[in-house]
């Protein structure tokens, strides 16, 4: 019924922005002069048809249950229920008239359900009418008030603007909502962890909060050297250190490569398979490390007489430095490109050798870019977790052997939240935790990031 | 300038034709050019006049389907010979280009720049000097002497143009190519450009590509006039000015097509 009434409204709107430009196509004519070009008149009423409808449908969406909730529990008012009993007749009657309600049927329960269903196709037929005639009213009163020289230009380009804002708050209170989420877990978390243990303890074992029946109370002090994290940020730092220098090398020389000495045939077939690799999922680069690369350190390391663990650091941070190159090394082609000609003639000119020209102008030149293209590549890199889960293993030691296994934030980040959680257990709260750490840890890296830039930035032009 | 009341030739073109993938752009191109003395090249917008600047130090080479064939002797060796050396090539001859084009550095190590690759200065305090006399030659050493260190690109663009100017005579180079170098500036950097190449010519050869006929009176004491990627006329200013042999020089020069 909504999409029959949706799709009415679409058409509506279509129809209106025909009426509108015709209307200025017959003011035009009879040789006036427009204010606007005439597809801004049609614009302009398809968004008189829009907005109504647009702010019935919202006021809508609030209101209807509200009011139906409130008439179907008056019914059941002066009866002595609590407020949690009517919000479970309420659930049961809505169960009921969908046919879906399988306990025990009261009679009270079926008139209910009955006078629900009544009241929603009341609802619904009076939406449908009360749209319909806004919106036509409010089309007609602007078909008939667009003249020669009405302003339609401007509230178009205005709406226009509102739509473009909206979408971008869209996304910045996303993520301010996703902050608080963290925050106000994080906090509840450290009531019961103090924010010391959790920092410099090098005890992580979160499995010995399974333990807790959630019926006993919290005991704060069962938790003590639980939940010291520094083994995982020693490990998150340690996989991600190993990834950068597979692929800050690489990438770099192959960025390089591509922009200063490729020709134009091969960087056009090398560039497009270099970000193939950036297409591949993580999940498969990650079986691809667990199952070929870590058996295959641990048997070469095996001959040499060292005792590798198959789920190795090593072979972790290698492959997901593998996985970052294309993101180093096409961006930092990219900003290598984008030095102006101009500065490369300018030295060879003086008589420098291409590799004098890349070391001494190009590559300063364009260095704010290649540290942005870096650090991009450390936030994935600290940022990354399936090949982390799959091949570095799961528990938390406290090494900088790469050849042993160790653990990640994002690691144990899955690890806390897979299988059953309870909310309000400090070992759900750990990972918002954690999660808030990680988000700290990446501001931090874009902050500083963004000073070097400004600080060591050579302006050309 | 005469020894002996014979012309001392600086570069020997022979039969010079330059190709960019299939396209001829320089037909068959004889030009001497004198030395210590400033040449100028002049045409209408893709003659070919900065093609056949570009080729004398070699710089078409950073192009990928650019082609040279012919002869450039400069000292008795042909630079289009397998057995040049482009980076030597390059030190004795040195570019300025259309827009200024400061590297992102400070004016002292815009300077220092060529003398570093081409290890000219053992120590620092001969590496100030040669920043100091580069920069007076360029008139410019007045006003950056208190401010070596700040970037190149801060300064105006006259004062970058000049920076330039002393970057390229840094090395002390015997030929000074020119690519219209006043073109991105105003008059009055453009008289101070002018005046620095009358000194410069003292002690380099010049040859400057420019659009600007009175620029061309002004500065140089020999024309070359390039037409459709052919030399039309060559010979000296005054003449080329005055009194010019072939037709469509003379239309040119008068501003009747270009």
């Amino acid at each position: 019924m909504n999409l029959i009434l949706f799709t009415f409204i679409v058409l509506l709107g279509f129809t209106s922005y025909y009426f509108g430009r015709r209307k200025a196509y017959t003011i035009q004519s009879t040789n006036k002069r427009l204010t606007a070009l005439p597809q801004f008149y049609g614009y302009y009423l398809a968004i008189w048809c829009a907005i109504p409808a647009f702010i019935i449908f919202s006021l809508w969406a609030i209101f209807e249950p509200t009011i139906v909730k409130l008439l179907i529990l008056s019914d059941y008012s002066n009866q002595g229920y609590l407020d949690d009993e009517l919000n479970l007749i309420y659930e049961k009657t809505k169960a009921l008239s969908r046919g879906q309600f399988t306990g025990e049927i009261t009679p009270f329960i079926e008139a209910s359900a009955e006078k629900y269903l009544s009241l929603r196709s009341i609802a619904q037929s009076s939406k449908v009418v009360i749209v319909l005639s806004i919106i036509i009213a409010s089309v007609a009163y602007a078909y008939k008030k667009i003249s020669s020289n009405s302003r339609t230009r401007e509230p178009v380009e205005k709406f226009l603007k509102v739509v473009l804002f909206t979408a971008s708050l869209a996304a910045i209170l996303t993520t301010v909502g996703i902050v608080f989420s963290l925050i106000f877990q994080t906090i509840d978390f450290f009531k019961v962890i103090p924010l010391f243990d959790f920092v410099f303890g090098t005890h992580w074992y979160p499995a010995k909060a399974f333990v807790r029946d959630s019926s006993e109370a919290l005991d704060p002090t069962m938790y003590s050297d639980t939940f010291g994290a520094v083994p995982i940020f020693a490990g998150t730092f340690f996989i991600a250190f190993i990834a950068m220098c597979v692929a800050i090398p690489i990438g770099l020389m192959s960025g390089i490569y591509l922009a200063e000495y490729a020709s134009v045939k091969v960087r056009q077939y090398a560039k497009p398979l270099i970000e193939i690799l950036a297409g591949i999922p993580t999940v498969v680069y990650g079986f691809f490390a667990a199952l070929t690369v870590g058996p295959f350190l641990k048997e070469i390391g095996n001959s040499m007489g060292l005792d590798v663990s198959a789920e190795s650091a090593l072979a972790a941070g290698g492959v997901m430095g593998i996985m970052i190159i294309p993101f180093i090394s096409s961006l930092s082609d990219d900003v290598i490109t984008s030095v102006p000609q101009s500065l490369r003639d300018g030295s060879y000119a003086m008589g420098a050798t291409k590799s004098e020209t890349i070391k001494k102008v190009i590559f300063p030149a364009a260095l704010p870019g290649i540290v942005g293209s870096i650090l991009l590549g450390v936030s994935r890199a600290i940022g990354e977790t399936m090949i982390v889960v799959m091949a570095s293993g799961l528990a938390a030691n406290l090494t900088l052997n790469p050849l042993e296994s160790t653990s990640t934030i994002t690691a144990q980040i899955v690890v806390i939240l897979i299988g059953d959680q309870a909310f309000g257990d400090p070992k759900t709260q750990a990972a918002f935790a954690l999660g808030m750490s990680l988000f700290l840890v990446t501001l931090c890296l874009n902050i500083v990031a963004l000073r070097v830039v400004k600080k060591y930035r050579e302006k050309y032009e | 300038m005469k020894k002996n009341g014979v012309k001392m030739i600086k570069i020997n073109s022979k039969n010079v034709d330059v190709f960019y993938g299939k396209k001829q752009a320089l037909f068959n191109i004889n030009l001497d050019i004198e030395e210590n003395q400033v040449t100028a090249l002049i045409g209408p917008s893709g003659c070919g006049k900065s093609t056949f600047l570009r080729c004398l130090n070699r710089m078409n080479d950073v192009i990928d389907i650019c082609r040279v064939k012919g002869q450039i002797i400069i000292n008795d060796f042909d630079i289009n010979d397998k057995s040049c050396d482009v980076v030597r090539l390059r030190e004795k001859i040195g570019m300025v280009f259309q827009k200024p084009n400061p590297f992102p550095k400070t004016i002292y190590e815009n300077i220092s720049y060529g003398p570093t690759i081409h290890g000219m200065a053992q120590s620092k305090n001969e590496m100030d000097e040669i920043v100091e006399t580069s920069l007076k030659k360029a008139a410019l050493w007045e006003e950056v002497k208190d401010r070596l260190h700040e970037p190149g690109t801060g300064l105006s663009g006259g004062q970058q143009q000049r920076l330039c100017i002393a970057r390229a005579i840094s090395v002390k180079p015997e030929v000074i190519l020119m690519d219209e170098p006043c073109s991105a500036l105003d008059p009055i950097a453009t008289a101070q450009i002018e005046e620095l190449i009358d000194e410069l010519k003292k002690d380099h050869t010049i040859i400057i590509v420019t659009h600007s006929m009175a620029q061309a009176a002004r500065v140089s004491q020999n024309t070359g006039f390039f037409h459709l990627g052919e030399l039309i006329e060559h010979g000296s200013t005054d003449k080329i000015f005055k009194n010019p042999e072939n037709k469509k020089t003379q239309d040119y020069i008068t501003g009747r097509f270009g």
